[in-house]
């Protein structure tokens, strides 16, 4: 009979730390995709000379992994004294990676509707807000969604990194629960499973909708 | 502003060290995305073959793959895999947690790239009195890469970052162990990582021009 | 011209200095609470109860350090590695976490004079075939990364020349390492090395020996300019040796009818 340590409340300990992980994805999801949007459009309009500098700090955030970007935002702070809790550092620095990944998804989505498309919306009297926000950016979102998907499913992955910064989110309590029980294959299933429940169905929705958006095509 | 001292020269002197943990994350990387690769293919075939066994193994593989954080299944291959004593070195659990990350996402990527080749391609190959691994492996699989070079290209460089998480399993010698290492014993963090982040990004910068200048000799028509 | 610019910013520098005066000391009476780094990891220093909350020989001098300030004590849990960091990047006010007082670590922090000392021992399963320290030689070992005594054993393991050296970021995986055979043995305090026994969660560690280091003299630690704070560290532990609050913590957590380590060296001030 299969027999564990693993209490209830030990349980809830789990789920607590998985709270957190939600609520470090939703507030670097949500900055992100804002600032995302920002530079995406902004890379779309504007020529590549233009934009240089945004895209080599885009291309930095996206060429540096996580866990040393954590690191280095954290130890900069504490060099300038900002005094930031580590969760707002994790937060930061997380809606910063966001953003650099979402400016790509954006960028991708607004040039995958057809220069002809805009045009006409231009020629028909629209304003380029008017163009932006009632043709260009549905069409985009259309092609943009399911990568978004991804991306923020991607976002609540890589959060696990924020333990570096003595967070206790979801895979840092699991740590703390083998240090005790010593169980670390059964614990780290558990952890395992409650990761797969949070991130798949998301998954399959994000797959769905792609697939049923490209039969409309 | 600053009530620190910026140490640069300490963070100099320890640059050939780097330098050297540069090349070993650069060979878990490129190991990693070969073997990756292979899986890869393999995966993809089992998730469309008729074969009801060898597709519920592929889709389990590919979907805990890609749902669960990659520091997740790179501790799992250490510490996981060591419960049942299996004893994999960091380096190889480093190696092993990476591969099965890539290989997940790729065989996702070839199987959008199978779909998008038309299936009278394999049969004009049959009927050219190729057998079906021959059809596959000379006309199917070099059309397939050609379509899934950009994504595999992605997935290379998201190998060099997932590298640095080899700490979490005890890897001293790769680029981010290294640094750790210099870091735990003068506790100049911002220096050191500074310098990491540099070497991070030139070599992910390296892989992407040479990503580049490969397709363009390999796919060009 | 040359001296009344001189004059000029040293005046500047004063009035910046005194209008700087409140110091850590004087911000962590008045926000109530003193935050302590504690390694959680680390029996019977510290560790989590059944309930998760903190516990161990750390936890309570934090407490009554937080009690003798008249604030409340709020534990910030750091890994090893982490210590220091937490410290410098002010997520702590103290670091209570058996910090060994090395040179190259006085270059970045500030110590209190020593509140606890350890004496290092091999820590190795009974089917490991090691007898003592130099039977390490040539075997895969590993311990918790920038640790005194893992410092120290990556140093042995070079001099060995073969073997391999394994830094991991936390006790708890070493011993995790430890139990499943990744490594065949760690040198870790004697302390931890009675109690991880002692908890029977591992069965078949055995203690191999001495190591041959010099005794381990850990301190609290702060940010190295704040002094006042430091002198008021110094005093802290002085007192808990004082008035037997260090003995009794030690037959607390430790005890099995040791002596409290003395925290002296002969010879020589401090």
């Amino acid at each position: 009979m299969f027999h564990t340590a693993l209490s209830l409340s030990d349980l809830l300990f789990l789920l607590k730390g998985a709270s957190v992980t939600v609520a470090v994805t939703v507030v670097a999801v949500l900055f992100g995709t804002a600032l995302g949007l920002a530079f995406g459009i902004i890379k779309a309009q504007f020529g590549w000379l233009a934009t240089v500098p945004l895209t080599f700090v885009l291309d930095v955030l996206r060429s540096v992994p996580l866990l040393i970007q954590l690191i280095l935002a954290n130890a900069f702070q504490s060099i300038a004294g900002l005094g930031l809790s580590p969760f707002l550092v994790a937060c930061v620095v997380l809606s910063l990676y966001t953003s650099a990944y979402c400016a790509e998804i954006v960028r991708g989505g607004i040039e995958a509707v057809p220069a002809v498309t805009r045009r006409a919306a231009r020629s028909l009297g629209m304003t380029w807000r008017q163009d932006m926000t009632n043709v260009t950016l549905p069409m985009a979102l259309r092609v943009a969604l399911p990568g978004w998907i991804g991306l923020a499913l991607g976002v609540m992955k890589d959060s696990a990194l924020v333990l570096w910064l003595g967070i206790i989110e979801l895979l840092r309590s699991s740590q703390i629960l083998v240090t005790r029980l010593q169980e670390p294959l059964f614990i780290l299933l558990v952890v395992g499973a409650i990761y797969f429940l949070m991130s798949y169905p998301i998954a399959r929705l994000g797959g769905r909708l792609e697939r049923r958006w490209r039969e409309n095509d | 502003m600053f009530n620190y001292t910026f140490h640069w020269y300490q963070a100099f002197r320890a640059l050939p060290q780097m330098l050297h943990g540069a090349l070993v994350t650069l060979e878990v990387a490129m190991l990693s995305m070969v073997l990756g690769v292979a899986f890869a293919v393999l995966l993809a075939v089992a998730r469309m073959s008729g074969n009801r066994v060898a597709r519920g193994l592929a889709t389990t593989w590919v979907e805990v793959a890609r749902n669960t954080p990659a520091l997740f299944q790179i501790y799992m291959a250490h510490f996981g895999l060591g419960a049942f004593g299996i004893h994999l070195s960091p380096f190889t659990a480093l190696l092993a947690g990476i591969t099965f990350n890539n290989a997940g996402y790729l065989s996702e990527t070839f199987r959008g790239a199978l779909n998008a080749i038309p299936p009278t391609q394999a049969r004009a190959a049959r009927s050219l009195g190729m057998g079906p691994v021959r059809a596959f492996w000379s006309v199917v699989m070099p059309q397939m890469f050609r379509i899934s070079f950009p994504p595999m290209t992605n997935q290379m460089v998201w190998a060099i970052l997932m590298t640095s998480l080899g700490i979490t399993v005890g890897l001293a010698t790769d680029l981010a162990g290294v640094t750790q290492g210099l870091n735990v014993k003068t506790f100049r963090t911002f220096e050191f990582f500074a310098m990491a982040a540099v070497l991070y990004y030139l070599i992910a910068k390296t892989v992407m021009l040479s990503a580049r200048l490969l397709a363009w000799r390999l796919f060009r028509y | 011209m040359k001296s009344s610019i001189l004059l000029g910013s040293l005046l500047a520098a004063t009035c910046l200095a005194t209008a700087a005066v409140a110091d850590k000391l004087d911000d962590i009476i008045a926000s109530g609470t003193l935050r302590c780094a504690v390694v959680l990891d680390f029996p019977p220093m510290g560790s989590r109860d059944a309930d998760n909350n903190p516990i161990g020989f750390d936890v309570d001098y934090c407490n009554d350090l937080a009690a003798a300030l008249g604030v409340t004590a709020e534990i910030v849990e750091t890994p090893f590695p982490d210590r220091i960091p937490a410290l410098v990047s002010g997520r702590a006010d103290v670091g209570v976490a058996s910090t060994s007082d090395t040179l190259e670590r006085a270059k970045t922090i500030g110590f209190s004079i020593p509140y606890f000392a350890f004496q290092n021992v091999v820590l190795t399963r009974e089917d490991a075939g090691i007898a003592d320290f130099e039977g390490q030689a040539g075997k895969v070992v590993g311990s918790v990364a920038g640790t005194y005594e893992g410092l120290q054993l990556e140093e042995n393991v070079k001099g060995w020349g073969s073997g391999e050296y394994r830094p991991y970021q936390s006790q708890a995986d070493v011993f995790l390492a430890l139990s499943q055979g990744q490594i065949d043995a760690t040198v870790v305090t004697s302390t931890v090395a009675t109690s991880i026994i002692a908890t029977g969660q591992y069965p078949g560690f055995v203690i191999k020996g001495d190591a041959p280091y010099d005794i381990d003299y850990v301190s609290l630690i702060s940010l190295r300019e704040e002094q006042g704070l430091l002198n008021y560290l110094d005093l802290f532990v002085n007192q808990q040796v004082r008035t037997g609050r260090y003995e009794e913590l030690f037959d607390k957590w430790v005890g099995g009818g040791a002596v409290a380590p003395g925290l002296t060296i002969d010879g020589v001030y401090r």
